[in-house]
């Protein structure tokens, strides 16, 4: 039984040691992800969108999840943006604020920036890390109490 | 016939009506017997979401998969479906129906039905209710008043638990509750300044909800997660599974019987009683015939219809206890198209802890006094308030350390709230059985054609105009009203296809919920209704059934029946 956790613990060391690998996405299309969601939700006072593998979550769910339309717009909208990740990080900004204003008219299914940024703020506020280090999440608050001073540091419930 | 296959009594259905009556006649004594068409699903063993955190589901937690889509694409289009809850809903395209009009059927066929997921508001109704068809002249009259079905409501009431707050007002009754959950800082501005405005007459109060505030017979109280249709591993809401169906094994005279579908029932034209039912194994799609002295249909409307359309035979060649010709007919749902958003930029240093899993609520005004000249009825609305989440961030083209820094502290104060009418009894609105094509069972396919009629039109419009005013009475800003289309069955209170009346001509059940023609059949879910009140049905068909239980079993004591 000793030697049977001992040997679980080094395959779980094996396995978290060993590099994720994107199921959608090609590896370039995967470093202009995390180039994105970074720039999204960057690290403040809680971690970067990347370091709760927001991007690992967008390459699941967008082929799990979104409209065939969707799929496609996303896709071809991450493909438009294949050297993104070696800009510097203002003339990234200056991108990405450009991108989202020509694609804000758009239907939700023809804007790749709409998509983005709902898969984005899911895949990292519905995180653990997103949920309980930039929200504050409670799985059994224990009961509810309706009407509570603000405190002055108080992050917004999670769900 | 083999012994092991006759019992007391026999119940069809185990959700909110099935699980009653099955309490209610074990503990009377009977062996009896519950038929329930899905798999079982075991109080809190199997809720096998209850605790998971969004991060532990599928996607974290997204709505619906393009799978899910495909495989439930009615189902997965209502608020309560996601990757947490998906299991309790029936897969559409295993389960066909036929819609002569779009018809949003939402299903949970397993043990418990409905009740594992069901929205818990519990009122009761009142005379202005059972008065209505016979004073207005529409369709027939209620064979039943207030004071008939006051009692059982109370029994109910007593045994599921329920908390919330009496009105004070003649058309919502007083009811039996636990403390409600506090209001929050919004929704106490709103109640004073309603109060103010409109002195009594249209108050927000905490819902009446079958959630506990308190313990309750070693139940609950809420936990605050308000998640629900997850099933409660605290027991701390009304499901059959957790609260009517336990009561019923403790007294050793249930036989829960699950995947095991209803076909039709056997009538004897000797006795002139039906001595069984006929059930399809669900998995291995054998017949086999159960029998009992009495037989409670609480399979939900639509499903305990079908299977008195089912139920041929000379005596009754269009339907089981079908002489008037309304089986099948009268299908209503409420409606709820009529409401309003809006937005409160005060009370920013107040917020809540936990998740209420109830709403306020506005009782009826409409038609209570004076008579409206442009609809008959009303209709009373839920109201839900809080303060922005980072869902805020959505939809819009910001992004960066202050958007984050933004949009993870509590935002503004939004409302949104929608009218619940009462749908008036319509012939023409009706479910039938096809006459050639039938589902992997053998059992015919449902078809429902329903349509909302101009005096629902009429009042959907007033829903939006009233809550409108009433936000702007409050203080509220950035006020939107709607009055959007709804798809029938969506509100998931079908009703009204087996009307209960005083005339067999007009009518299939007679005032205690008994096949007019066919004394030992009962029917007690949301098929009975004769009118569809404003307020949510649960409770009405729970008190009706506990109610017919005790008649029935009288009746078989006297041997009546």
């Amino acid at each position: 039984m000793l030697m049977g956790h001992a040997a679980f613990g080094q395959v779980m060391t094996a396995f978290a040691a060993a590099p994720r690998k994107a199921t959608w996405f090609t590896d370039p299309e995967m470093a202009t992800l995390k180039a994105l969601v970074d720039l999204i939700l960057p690290a403040t006072d809680s971690p970067a969108a990347s370091a709760a593998d927001t991007h690992y979550f967008i390459d699941l769910a967008i082929p799990a999840c979104a409209s065939a339309d969707a799929q496609k717009t996303f896709r071809s909208g991450l493909a438009a943006m294949m050297r993104f990740a070696g800009l510097d990080p203002a003339e990234q900004v200056v991108q990405l604020k450009a991108r989202a204003a020509a694609d804000m008219p758009l239907a939700y299914d023809q804007s790749f920036f709409k998509i983005l940024k709902d898969y984005t703020l899911c895949g990292y506020f519905l995180s653990e890390i997103g949920a309980t280090r930039a929200l504050a999440y409670e799985r059994v608050p224990g009961g509810f109490q309706g009407d509570l001073p603000l405190a002055a540091n108080q992050k917004a419930w999670a769900i | 016939m083999a012994t092991s296959n006759k019992f007391d009594a026999i119940v069809v259905g185990s959700g909110m009506s099935g699980g009653w009556a099955a309490k209610e006649l074990t503990e009377k004594g009977l062996k009896t017997l519950v038929l329930e068409r899905g798999r079982n699903i075991r109080h809190i063993t199997d809720y096998t979401t209850a605790l998971q955190d969004p991060w532990q589901l599928p996607h974290n937690n997204r709505t619906s998969t393009i799978a899910d889509r495909a495989a439930q694409p009615i189902q997965s289009t209502l608020y309560l479906y996601d990757q947490s809850t998906k299991h309790h809903f029936v897969n559409d395209l295993q389960q066909p129906y036929e819609q002569a009009q779009p018809f949003s059927w939402y299903r949970g066929y397993q043990v418990g039905g409905r009740s594992l997921m069901w929205a818990r508001h519990v009122f009761r109704y009142s005379d202005l209710d059972f008065e209505a068809n016979a004073k207005e002249g529409v369709g027939i009259d209620w064979p039943i008043r207030y004071a008939d079905i006051q009692p059982w409501y109370e029994h109910v009431e007593r045994f599921i638990g329920a908390s919330g707050e009496n009105s004070g007002l003649a058309q919502l009754p007083a009811q039996i509750l636990q403390p409600p959950f506090e209001m929050n800082a919004l929704e106490k501005h709103i109640r004073g300044r309603m109060a103010a405005k409109f002195g009594g007459e249209r108050k927000l109060i905490c819902s009446a909800t079958a959630v506990l505030s308190r313990e309750h017979n070693g139940r609950g109280p809420c936990q605050g997660r308000n998640q629900c249709a997850r099933g409660c591993p605290f027991s701390a809401y009304f499901s059959s599974n957790g609260v009517t169906l336990p009561a019923a094994a403790a007294t050793g005279n249930l036989t829960l019987k699950p995947d095991s579908i209803a076909h039709s029932l056997i009538y004897d034209e000797g006795r002139k009683r039906v001595t069984g039912v006929r059930v399809v194994d669900a998995a291995t799609r054998t017949t086999t015939e159960y029998f009992a002295n009495v037989v409670f249909l609480c399979g939900s409307t639509l499903n305990s219809t079908a299977l008195m359309l089912n139920s041929k035979s000379s005596r009754f060649p269009n339907g089981l206890g079908n002489d008037s010709g309304e089986l099948g007919h009268n299908l209503m749902d409420h409606h709820n198209g009529g409401g309003a958003t809006a937005s409160y930029p005060g009370l920013s240093d107040r917020y809540y802890r936990g998740r209420r899993s109830t709403s306020m609520y506005i009782p009826r005004f409409r038609n209570v006094g004076k008579r409206e000249e442009k609809f008959m009825r009303g209709y009373g609305y839920e109201v839900y308030t809080n303060r922005g989440s980072w869902t805020r961030g959505i939809d819009n083209a910001d992004f960066g350390a202050d958007f984050k820094n933004e949009i993870t502290r509590p935002g503004e104060w939004s409302l949104y709230t929608e009218g619940y009418g009462e749908t008036l009894s319509n012939h023409e609105n009706r479910m039938w059985l096809s006459p050639d094509k039938t589902d992997s069972w053998g059992i015919p396919k449902i078809h429902v054609s329903m349509k909302y009629g101009d005096n629902e039109k009429a009042m959907a419009k007033q829903m939006m105009d009233d809550a409108v005013e009433m936000l702007q009475a409050a203080g509220l800003e950035n006020i939107q009203g709607f009055n959007r289309e709804v798809t029938p069955g969506s509100v998931i209170h079908e009703m009204g296809t087996a009307r209960m009346g005083r005339d067999p001509k007009t009518s299939v059940l007679n005032a205690h919920n008994q096949v007019h023609a066919v004394p030992n059949v009962f029917v007690t879910d949301g098929s009975c209704m004769v009118s569809s009140p404003t307020q949510n049905p649960s409770l009405t068909y729970m008190a009706l059934t506990a109610r017919a239980v005790n008649y029935a079993v009288g009746q078989l004591k006297r041997g009546e029946i």
